[in-house]
């Protein structure tokens, strides 16, 4: 017998799965209370939808601003870097050193710092997303060809037009997989700040029904930010997709899985 | 001496105008064990319009040769002049290269990439979609110009290399092994390719190599460089007539041509 | 620049930061409420240090890290390999893998928190949850570092099962396997931080998340400084051995 295509399966573990999230509590296999029936958590989601769609707007402006200070920062930071090889061999192994600490427990003095509003928790997600966009636009600097700065070189191009037609382009596709990488985190950043300790934000809906053992809402809001987070990777891989054509091309290392989680731009803890 | 072939004679008589002359190149470069010879006293003259074919073995300092004549390096001492000036710098008036791998710009078209030194000048978008599409017809790649790095093969990608270094129509084109990573029979067509190109620009061409096959069926001359510390050892000129055929490489006097460069390496070696 | 050089300008740069640390508080430039002198951290990191509080927090933390580590590394390692050496397996699970690897573990603590409450076992769970995925992840990319030709070269000398494994697989793998402990490591540590810090009675997330809540800097800073020098200690051991493991692959 032939096996079934790989996707059919997976769309089939993923419909069993939401039939299992439906049947299982209805029929008392699994209390409501650790997980209520997917129909519930939607009709949760459609009544309140004002509620969760505020929180949301309140967690999407965090989350925006932060993404501005982590990439801004971190393309900065990582083209320094990357660019000048004093700071490169001085400072890489420090980061990567720190990789080692749980960010986290920064947060506690970012909220005694700037209090429980937004503030704390642009600031927190900022710097949780700021060290992948760095390190992998260092590491894109550093693993340019270097046969096409001297092509480019032997054509006479001026320092800043090898920065601007070679280094930039060249590096674009490995600084993108850094955004993705904090991106991601950024948004991770956020939820989880407004979980441990805030007054609005969707992590916050999520921690406030869970105190008062509300299981549909407290699902209600992981349903959100589960979306939430795959749309942000759905697109950032298409963007990213889009220049892959280069990154095989323009690189002498293939970026595999190994290299990925190998390399500098390490995967996020949480 | 009558009884020499006038193929195998030794070069005695330079042209009267050289587009490439070196006198007295030395360069040592700082090694792990402190200073390393890498070319002693480097003497030639390339006559303009000339084809001139450099082999040696690994290492013996031909490419460095190469990037200090497109001023892409800084010999230790002894000068390089290109038409008749010495040159510092990389200009691409004077000296068009090319690489060993394409090293075409993987996000631009080919036509991208054969405009790419003269956008670097600032020319205007009509003048260089014209120069670049000259050279895309020059090179036999009429109708590819839309497409990308990786989107073509090997043999394409360094014809596309090939009308970049001339876009700018420089006198003088060096050639870094450019194909060294083709299959040989790829190789065989881009050689023959290539001397259409020059019997149809008239360029003065360097061209290193490590194939003896492709140094004779190509040059007009093949400077032999000795182990490092690179010295040139040997000049031989290859007088078979042109156009070259295919057909020629089959003839003794290829054969004996090969096997003398091959004797100068090996005696060195 | 000799290592040398690059180890004492460090070295430098470190003593300038703790310097400006010191003294911008003391003279008031920056407010000690909020930036306590690092001379007040020190000697409260000492203080605490000799709280029977802090022990207790010590040993929990200690033990939900190592129990979660215990559980989470071999279990994930098994479905690694399971998935790396199993085609189909591989091509339903990996793309799903890849998919819940990029969503964030922490919104799954409040289920487990409804489910198990907020005692050790909540802990243990939900970091062990939140590390699995990578010790996968590693696992098939360890398993699929491993060269077809070197199996090939050794099938081709007649290698039996057994000793392509030891001599091929295992030696190829190291590297990443070691590599792997580590980061799983740093999850496994963040993964019980912020269980920790989210609902409990005890442990050092706990405490930490407490003293700032209460405004209590010095106590704070004190326990993020021993949070994150365990923490960069564990790693660059590990990594000193990954060093040597690596040295002949390139």
């Amino acid at each position: 017998m032939k096996r079934p295509a790989p996707a059919t399966v997976r769309w089939l573990i993923l419909a069993g799965l939401l039939v299992f999230w439906e049947l299982f509590p209805r029929t008392g296999i699994i209390p409501e209370l650790f997980m209520p029936p997917l129909s519930k958590v939607l009709a949760v989601l459609a009544k309140d939808w004002r509620e969760y769609a505020s929180e949301l707007a309140v967690t999407l402006y965090e989350v925006a601003c932060a993404m501005l200070i982590a990439c801004g920062a971190g393309i900065l930071a990582g083209a320094l870097v990357g660019g000048v090889a004093l700071l490169r061999s001085l400072l890489l192994p420090v980061f990567s050193s720190l990789y080692a600490v749980p960010l986290v427990i920064l947060y506690p003095i970012f909220t005694a710092w700037f209090g429980i509003g937004s503030e704390s928790k642009i600031i927190f997600a900022g710097v949780y997303g700021f060290f992948p966009v760095m390190l992998s636009t260092a590491a894109g600097i550093r693993t340019i060809d270097a046969q096409l700065l001297l092509a480019a070189r032997s054509m006479g191009a001026t320092l800043p037009q090898q920065i601007a037609r070679v280094i930039i382009p060249a590096s674009i596709p490995t600084v993108l997989t850094g955004l993705r990488l904090g991106g991601a985190l950024t948004i991770i950043g956020v939820v989880v700040s407004e979980m441990l300790i805030s007054s609005a934000g969707i992590g916050y809906l999520v921690t406030r029904y869970r105190t008062i053992l509300d299981s549909a809402h407290v699902f209600g809001a992981i349903v959100v930010i589960l979306l939430l987070s795959i749309l942000f990777d759905t697109f950032a891989r298409a963007v990213e997709r889009r220049t892959l054509v280069w990154q095989t091309a323009g690189r002498r290392q293939k970026a595999g899985e190994v290299v990925q989680i190998a390399g500098s731009p390490a995967p996020a803890p949480v | 001496m009558a009884n020499v072939s006038p193929v195998l004679s030794i070069v005695r008589d330079e042209p009267a105008s050289a587009a490439i002359e070196v006198a007295g190149l030395t360069h040592v470069y700082d090694g792990r064990d402190g200073k390393v010879p890498a070319l002693t006293d480097i003497a030639m003259t390339v006559g303009a319009g000339r084809f001139v074919v450099i082999v040696g073995p690994s290492g013996c300092g031909k490419t460095s040769l190469l990037m200090m004549m497109a001023g892409l390096r800084h010999q230790t001492s002894g000068t390089i002049r290109i038409q008749g000036r010495p040159i510092d710098n990389p200009d691409p008036e004077r000296v068009g290269v090319v690489f060993q791998e394409a090293s075409l710009f993987p996000w631009l078209t080919a036509l991208d990439n054969i405009e790419f030194p003269l956008a670097l000048r600032h020319a205007p978008k009509a003048e260089r979609a014209e120069r670049a599409n000259q050279m895309l017809n020059l090179v036999g790649l009429q109708g590819f110009g839309a497409r990308y790095p990786h989107e073509l093969s090997g043999g394409m990608k360094q014809r596309v290399s090939i009308a970049r270094g001339l876009v700018q129509d420089p006198p003088v084109l060096l050639m870094d092994e450019p194909f060294a990573a083709l299959d040989e029979q790829t190789r065989m067509t881009m050689g023959h390719e290539l001397l259409r190109i020059w019997s149809q620009t008239a360029k003065t061409v360097v061209f290193v190599t490590h194939s003896l096959t492709e140094a004779v069926y190509l040059a007009d001359e093949v400077l032999v460089m000795s182990a490092r510390p690179g010295r040139i050892i040997g000049r031989i000129a290859i007088n078979l007539p042109r156009p070259r055929t295919y057909e020629m490489m089959a003839t003794d006097i290829f054969g004996c041509l090969r096997d003398r460069i091959w004797q100068q390496i090996r005696k060195e070696g | 620049m000799t290592r040398f050089q690059l180890i004492a300008i460090r070295l430098l740069l470190l003593a300038l930061v703790l310097t400006a640390w010191q003294v911008l508080p003391r003279n008031g430039i920056i407010n000690p409420l909020l930036l306590p002198p690092f001379s007040d951290v020190l000697s409260t990191l000492w203080e605490i240090l000799g709280r029977p509080q802090v022990h207790e927090a010590i040993l929990v933390t200690s033990a939900e890290v190592i129990v979660a580590f215990v559980i989470a590394v071999p279990l994930g390692a098994a479905i690694g390999v399971l998935i790396a050496e199993h085609d189909y397996a591989g091509q339903i699970f990996k793309p799903l893998l890849f998919y819940v690897f990029s969503v964030p573990k922490s919104i799954f603590l409040p289920m487990f928190i409804l489910i198990m409450g907020i005692g050790f076992q909540q802990k243990v769970a939900y970091a062990a949850f939140s590390t699995l995925f990578i010790v996968i992840m590693s696992a098939t990319a360890a398993v699929e570092s491993v060269r077809t030709d070197h199996v090939l070269v050794a099938r081709s000398f007649g290698a039996t099962r057994w000793q392509i494994l030891t001599r091929v697989y295992v030696p190829s793998m190291m590297p990443i396997l070691l590599e792997t402990l580590r980061i799983s490591m740093i999850f496994n540590f963040t993964g019980v931080m912020i269980a920790e810090m989210y609902a409990s009675r005890t442990g050092l997330g706990y405490l930490i998340a407490n003293w700032g809540e209460n405004f209590q800097l010095p106590q704070l800073f004190a326990g993020v400084i021993l949070l994150a020098v365990v923490a960069i200690a564990f790693n660059e051991a590990v990594r000193v051995l990954e060093h040597r493991v690596s040295a002949w692959r390139t």
